[in-house]
């Protein structure tokens, strides 16, 4: 089944080892703190034209009956808080992230597809722990770090620990051709074998890099996200829309497990509500890059390879296409996760 | 007659005894550099001035500023840095109305010299889009203080984060290596109110090195001893800091009121009045 349907089963499985389940990204500070239960002057503009739970006071108590919560404006009020925040997470996590996603999965498809040797391996490594620098440096609010570098190092596990072809066992999964990779599916079980072992082996350094604590390289969620998507095959396209869909359901984990909405309120939302604002988020910000490429591209151009990253990285320009936050209340809330009396999540 | 200007500035201050003295102090319009006198050993102040009072849609400020070995410099504005779509008065040509606002500012400190960026915020007007891009390359021994904050707009007026578009980026070197890149963005249209509520004025403060680690401390003690409870609504203020690197903060507040957040940098950054004396601080944040 070399296709990207398994990869994505798996990916999205609540049950990946990922640690993203101490997680709130803020949720449980931002509740704590006293937001999002305040009535808005106005209503709260969704990107959904109708079907939101948002106004219909009966849709979100009516349909639970196992876990009965009454239609008051409470529960309504509260939908709308989780809602509102998913979409001002979201906001500020897709350009601030996806860019650093974006280009780690180009860095490792080019290397996969290349069938590079050592030295185009130890440059793609070097390109990592750049982007991994400057989101580093980007990530300013000391919570977000922790987190993002602990679910980030979780996933290079994964990829090593759990992904790899178990030993003596004859079947193996071929990833898909969705990069433009012409070996893995055309070449048989030899340059898959190849590929699997580059990969294997880079992501080993990359991991090593960053337990030995080297200056550069600290593991981020987004740029492992991108490496581990890249390793196993998934398209560019697919590994962005998987990565804000997953932030996404995430915080209506947490909010679940906050007590704060029910687990079919929560899947209501994500049907209805979360699907269109990751949709919404990722038409903005699927074509942001880092800026960390841009020498790297106009260096290689002359060899032809590239394609259209190399179009779109030519005239880059960083206040219009590079990473931002959007959401200064959200750093600040997210910041003072630690400050909570008590809490439940780790960030 | 264009409305959109370029205006270009550079500062270059080094320490002769214990005197600080400008090699070059220039600008062009519309941006107008000012030192008054003052009686700091070792320090001298600049005032960012743009004639009008502000800046509309198309114009671009650049500032090259070099502070020499031990030296201190202090840069203030006067009044908040208000940017038009439109110069008060005038109709510009429709092709300048989409057109961006931009500030760029280069700062250099050698070893044992400090910069204390303080001005007052920026205002951005309704429709306004304004781009403000700051690095700061910093010995290994240099001081930094830059404050980098922006209000809702002119709330006398019913504006409440209506502009176009705003970004902001500081970028922080020391000793070449890259310890921060804040950079952010405020364009959500009709949702940037919501998300922003219920707070008028949003505050960065980044410090950096020897001269403010006092402050540093006070601050990092005050924050550790806060302990949130389940609050029934937003607190009129909210402030959070995270260690940068080694001997660096990043500090954010949000307050309801422009005054309330300028209050408490005040008393945040009171430790520097050693520093600055007390006229120089009364009037940087006063």
């Amino acid at each position: 089944m070399a296709d990207e349907t398994i990869l994505i089963l798996l990916l999205s499985d609540s049950n990946l080892p990922t640690g993203s389940f101490v997680a709130s990204s803020g949720l449980e500070s931002f509740l704590k703190h006293g937001f999002g239960f305040v009535p808005s002057p106005s209503p709260i503009p969704l990107p959904v034209a109708s079907g939101t739970p948002s106004n219909d006071s009966g849709t979100i108590g009516g349909v639970n009956h196992s876990h009965p919560i009454p239609p008051t404006t409470t529960s309504i009020s509260k939908a709308e808080a989780i809602t509102t925040f998913i979409r001002d997470s979201l906001s500020t996590y897709a350009p601030s992230a996806l860019p650093f996603v974006s280009d780690a999965h180009y860095v490792v498809s080019a290397l996969q597809s290349s069938g590079g040797g050592k030295e185009a391996a130890s440059r793609t490594l070097e390109l990592l722990k750049e982007l991994d620098a400057l989101y580093e440096a980007m990530t300013l609010n000391h919570v977000a770090r922790r987190a993002s570098k602990a679910q980030g190092v979780a996933l290079l596990s994964l990829y090593s620990k759990g992904f790899s072809r178990p030993p003596g066992l004859g079947l193996h999964f071929s990833p898909p051709a969705a990069n433009g990779n012409a070996n893995a599916s055309e070449g048989g079980i030899d340059d898959a074998t190849d590929a699997d072992t580059r990969m294997a082996t880079l992501v080993d350094a990359f991991k090593l890099a960053v337990r030995r604590g080297d200056t550069d390289a600290h593991g981020h969620l987004p740029v492992c996200w991108g490496v581990l998507c890249a390793a196993l095959g998934l398209s560019l396209a697919r590994t962005q829309h998987l990565h804000l869909y997953l932030h996404a359901r995430s915080l209506l984990s947490a909010a679940v497990r906050l007590n704060t909405i029910g687990p079919y309120a929560a899947q209501q939302i994500l049907l209805h509500v979360g699907g269109a604002l990751v949709d919404a988020q990722l038409g903005k910000c699927a074509r942001l890059r880092t800026g960390v490429l841009i020498a790297e591209v106009s260096n290689s151009s002359t060899d032809g390879g590239a394609g259209t990253n190399e179009k779109q990285e030519r005239g880059w320009d960083e206040t219009t296409d590079g990473p931002a936050t959007t959401w200064p209340l959200g750093e600040i809330l997210a910041a003072r996760h630690d400050l909570q009396h008590s809490r439940i999540f780790n960030s | 007659m264009t409305s959109a200007t370029a205006g270009c500035g550079r500062i270059c201050l080094a320490l002769h005894g214990s005197d600080a003295i400008f090699s070059e102090l220039s600008s062009t319009y519309p941006l107008k550099l000012l030192s008054p006198r003052n009686e700091r050993a070792g320090l001298a102040v600049v005032y960012m001035i743009t004639y009008g009072g502000g800046l509309v849609s198309g114009d671009s400020v650049s500032l090259s500023v070099d502070v020499g070995p031990r030296a201190n410099l202090v840069l203030l504005s006067q009044g908040s840095t208000k940017v038009f779509k439109f110069r008060p008065g005038q109709r510009a040509a429709s092709t300048d109305a989409l057109q961006v606002t931009t500030q760029r500012m280069e700062f250099s400190v050698a070893s044992g010299g400090a910069l204390f960026l303080l001005p007052d915020p920026v205002t951005c007007f309704r429709a306004a889009s304004y781009n403000q891009l700051q690095t700061f390359h910093l010995a290994a021994d240099a001081s930094l203080v830059l404050l980098d904050w922006v209000t809702s707009g002119r709330k006398s007026r019913g504006e409440e984060w209506v502009f176009a578009r705003y970004y902001s980026v500081n970028e922080v070197l020391v000793g070449g290596r890259r310890v921060a890149k804040d950079v952010m963005l405020l364009e959500d249209g009709d949702t940037l109110a919501s998300k922003l509520a219920p707070y008028a004025c949003y505050a960065t403060l980044l410090l950096y090195g020897p001269q403010v680690q006092g402050v540093i401390r006070a601050l990092t003690e005050e924050y550790g001893r806060i302990s949130v409870f389940k609050a029934g609504g937003p607190a009129g203020l909210l402030w959070s800091l995270s260690a940068l690197g080694d001997g660096g903060a990043v500090v954010r507040v949000a307050g309801n009121e422009t005054e309330d957040v300028r209050r408490w940098l005040g008393e945040a950054l009171r430790g520097l009045q050693v520093v600055l004396g007390t006229e120089i601080f009364r009037r940087a944040l006063g």
